[in-house]
């Protein structure tokens, strides 16, 4: 009963969604010249560039290869260094906003503990793309302030997930720690570190990932990334170029998924000593044979290094720009941040409650309303295709033998398994801020191309969690379903569906809370929304307008974030 | 005298789950805790190590009250009572050595335990394996704990209690998650090594026979009284379990 209202009011707020966007399905038909340049982008798609499409550059002094292998570096390096300070404000902020390091429960601590977490989860609600705007239009262009801004909202999030996964771990050898006369820094150390150490490794690595996918995105606002290559490419007209840099982008995101899911298996499970089982073994011997990967230490000393690296070979992280300049540019934009009409009426702050008024009144409340349906609309419609597409792709399923159960032949089950669980995985390596700027030549500036860019790469993410869940939830009703001559499709709706609900939904609340902050600033790309705005008032300079519409961002997926964790602290219980 | 308990009471909000309790134990002695669930027995563990403050009366160790106890007297108490929870306590993705190092996580303080769980010297390597020679698994000296059986885990919480060289160890149950023969060796070795090291040792079982078979001294316990407190072959632990 509960499930079927849920899924009723799913429907109701889809569509609602979709009613509030006015997202018309025709818009989905180009106009005649819209087709051509369409059909001309996407055709591109199957023949990518090799080498310039300009010929006055082939044969150049940097050939194509080696500026598509420069900007792939710059993507992955700005990730790295990100990385490596967010680790920073991760760890530390993770901590601080955790009581289990505590040695006794105290007011102060407590303080300590929500002041952190209130500002990891600000942090964390202005996009890092805005982040990057507000930055660069406060201490001018520069890689440096890119990466810091990308840094504080990787930073936020890793305090918020590192604190509860500190929170959340088993204390029991922490607690042996304290009741044999270690401290609390030391329980806490030995204890709890140690012992969430791959739950945080595995963490660290999936936002490693997204970071590649942001620092690809931050090249639409000027900083030398891949996104960079594709809007310069496009704006050229160049659009087999464009392709290039797309399918290099999905190559290396998914390289670093694969990566990042054998580091997090060899730290979870370990590895086997083959020594262990024999007796009479010297103490040297057992060393030697003790179970290592060096799989796992060579990848770990090498995303070391390449944090390193990151630092050490960008010669222009001030891109040249004279400190004073930057001070200078930073004492304007502080100016310029003091709302209009509290400027014009020299410093009366009364001005500024009838100026949000009238801002909020003429275009903000709608924009608001307008990006929270994005996201809910967004979410919900990958919802329910992945709820198909797992039925198609959980290995489980899709398979000769579904949960055990022989049926004969299967192979096209197989390969369509295989086919939908690589098709997730592109899916989801794309970000939606590239996926939205392919979909606009294709379709032109409509809302659908936002929707379908948030679903489709959260779709993709949502078939790979809800596949693992449905694979690893035991449920002999669908074995009793198989063995008595019903489908696959009978198993999973009438007993493997019920059976998971719970964490499919939590899993849906966890991207919904994602879709929001994205949908903040998609509508960047020229599509009316917060985002729209945002752009708007940042080509315009009028930067008070500017902050306005990111704090309204940020209050939004606030109130996302904190709902969303409301619902998961339910749904868990 | 070791453990001097002073007309102590526990209560949790309006229950109570330990009422007048006066007993001593002295040093080297082996106690066994028995009784039902809920009888007192964690709680009774709990307040042997000051990990539970008696609501009144006084706990008592080597001349020191708990109750009084604090900042590094208390830490110094503390390192010399070793506990071994039900759950055993283990840092399952780290290997035993760094398990059985963290035995003197109080004694060492922040930087001597980094530096043992990153790199431990051979001479402490050697005292180690030695320690878990005793305990009859030592080839699995640098394997993960959880790569290691239920009855091998416990091992190394023992090696980890001894490790830590305590004049008194505190055992919750620990045998209540493997079968009736793994139970009685750990059983066994502990209360050998116990003895052979002079240690207290006090333990809560639910196996009465294994009370029966390897205590000195056993102590029944009922809805947080003691039912009764002497030799292993007393007619009344039989009758501890009886149902009402």
């Amino acid at each position: 009963m509960r499930r079927r209202w849920f899924f009723l009011g799913a429907l109701f707020f889809c569509f609602w969604g979709l009613w509030v966007l006015e997202a018309n399905p025709v818009e989905l038909i180009p106009n005649q010249g819209g087709q051509k340049a369409a059909a001309d982008f996407v055709l591109s798609a199957l023949h990518p560039a090799f080498d310039y499409e300009d010929s006055e550059l082939q044969g150049g002094e940097i050939s194509f290869f080696s500026k598509v292998l420069h900007a792939l570096w710059t993507t992955v390096k700005y990730a790295l260094v990100a990385m490596s300070l967010a680790l920073v404000i991760g760890l530390i902020g993770g901590v601080l906003g955790s009581r289990a390091w505590w040695s006794e429960s105290r007011f102060s601590l407590e303080v300590l503990r929500i002041g952190v977490r209130l500002i990891a989860t600000a942090a964390r609600s202005v996009h890092e793309l805005l982040w990057a705007i507000l930055f660069l239009a406060a201490f001018g262009t520069s890689p440096l302030v890119a990466v810091l801004a990308m840094s504080l909202s990787y930073g936020g999030t890793l305090a918020k997930v590192f604190s509860e996964l500190f929170d959340e771990a088993d204390g029991s050898a922490a607690e042996v720690i304290r009741a044999t006369g270690g401290s609390g820094l030391v329980a806490f150390f030995a204890g709890i570190m140690t012992r969430s150490l791959p739950d945080l490794a595995t963490y660290a690595l999936y936002r490693l990932e997204c970071a590649i996918r942001s620092s690809a995105v931050l090249g639409f606002v000027g900083i030398p990334t891949m996104g960079y290559e594709i809007k310069t490419a496009f704006e050229d007209g160049h659009y087999r170029e464009i392709w290039t840099y797309v399918y290099v982008l999905l190559i290396v995101v998914v390289f670093f998924e694969w990566w990042g899911s054998r580091i997090r298996s060899l730290l979870s499970k370990g590895v086997t000593s083959p020594l262990s089982e024999e007796k009479d073994q010297s103490l040297t011997d057992l060393w030697k044979g003790r179970g290592r990967s060096t799989f796992l230490r060579a990848s770990l000393v090498l995303i070391f290094l390449g944090m390193i690296a990151g630092w050490v070979t960008e010669d222009h992280w001030g891109a040249g720009v004279k400190w004073e300049q930057r001070v200078k540019n930073l004492e304007r934009f502080g100016e310029e941040l003091v709302p209009y009409s509290v400027r014009e009426a020299h410093g009366d702050w009364s001005q500024l409650t009838p100026w949000i008024e009238s801002k909020m009144s003429g275009e903000g409340a709608e924009a608001v309303w307008r990006t929270f349906h994005l996201g809910t609309s967004s979410i919900l419609l990958a919802g329910a295709v992945s709820l198909v597409v797992i039925l198609a792709s959980a290995r489980t399923l899709a398979s000769r033998a579904p949960r055990g159960i022989r049926l004969g032949r299967g192979f096209l089950r197989e390969a369509f398994g295989m086919f939908f669980r690589g098709s997730a995985m592109l899916a989801r390596a794309m970000p939606e801020y590239i996926l939205a700027f392919l979909l606009l030549q294709v379709f032109g500036p409509t809302i659908w191309v936002l929707i379908f860019a948030l679903a489709i790469h959260n779709g993709g993410i949502l078939v790979r969690l809800g596949a693992e869940v449905v694979d690893n939830t035991s449920s002999q009703a669908s074995e009793v379903i198989l063995s008595q001559g019903g489908s696959r499709a009978s198993a999973f709706w009438s007993a493997l569906l019920p059976a998971s609900f719970n964490r499919l939904i939590l899993f849906l609340f966890y991207r919904w809370e994602s879709c929001i902050r994205e949908a903040t600033v998609l509508g960047m790309l020229g599509v009316s929304s917060l985002g729209f705005l945002i752009s708007n008032a940042k080509t315009a300079f009028y930067y008070d307008e500017m902050i306005l519409w990111v704090l309204l961002g940020a209050a939004l997926v606030f109130v996302g974030d904190v709902s969303s964790d409301l619902v998961r602290g339910r749904l868990r219980r | 005298m070791m453990l001097d308990f002073q007309s102590v009471t526990l209560r949790y909000g309006g229950i109570v789950a330990l009422s007048e309790l006066d007993l001593k134990i002295e040093q080297g002695e082996q106690v066994c805790l028995i009784g039902p669930s809920g009888a007192g027995k964690s709680s009774f563990l709990g307040l042997c190590n000051g990990r539970i403050q008696a609501t009144n009366g006084k706990v008592i160790l080597h001349d020191r009250d708990f109750g009084q106890t604090r900042g590094k007297e208390l830490t110094r108490l503390r390192s010399q009572i070793a506990w071994i929870p039900q759950d055993l306590g283990l840092i399952t993705n780290l290997r035993v050595n760094q398990n059985v190092a963290c035995g003197r996580a109080g004694q060492k303080g922040f930087w001597k335990l980094l530096m043992s769980l990153l790199w431990m010297g051979r001479g402490e390597q050697q005292v180690v394996s030695q320690l878990l020679e005793r305990v009859g698994i030592a080839e699995k000296i640098f394997a993960r704990v959880d790569h290691l059986s239920g009855g091998q885990q416990q091992r190394v919480a023992i090696a980890r209690a001894l490790y830590q060289e305590p004049r008194v160890i505190l055992a919750d149950e620990p045998v209540s998650a493997v079968d009736p023969e793994r139970a009685r060796s750990l059983v066994e070795l502990l209360t050998t090594v116990a003895r052979e090291e002079a240690i207290t040792l006090v333990m809560s079982l639910h196996d009465r026979h294994l009370a029966q078979r390897f205590f000195d001294r056993v102590i029944g316990l009922r809805d947080g009284k003691v039912v009764f407190d002497g030799a292993p072959n007393d007619e009344r632990v039989q009758e501890l379990y009886r149902l009402d």
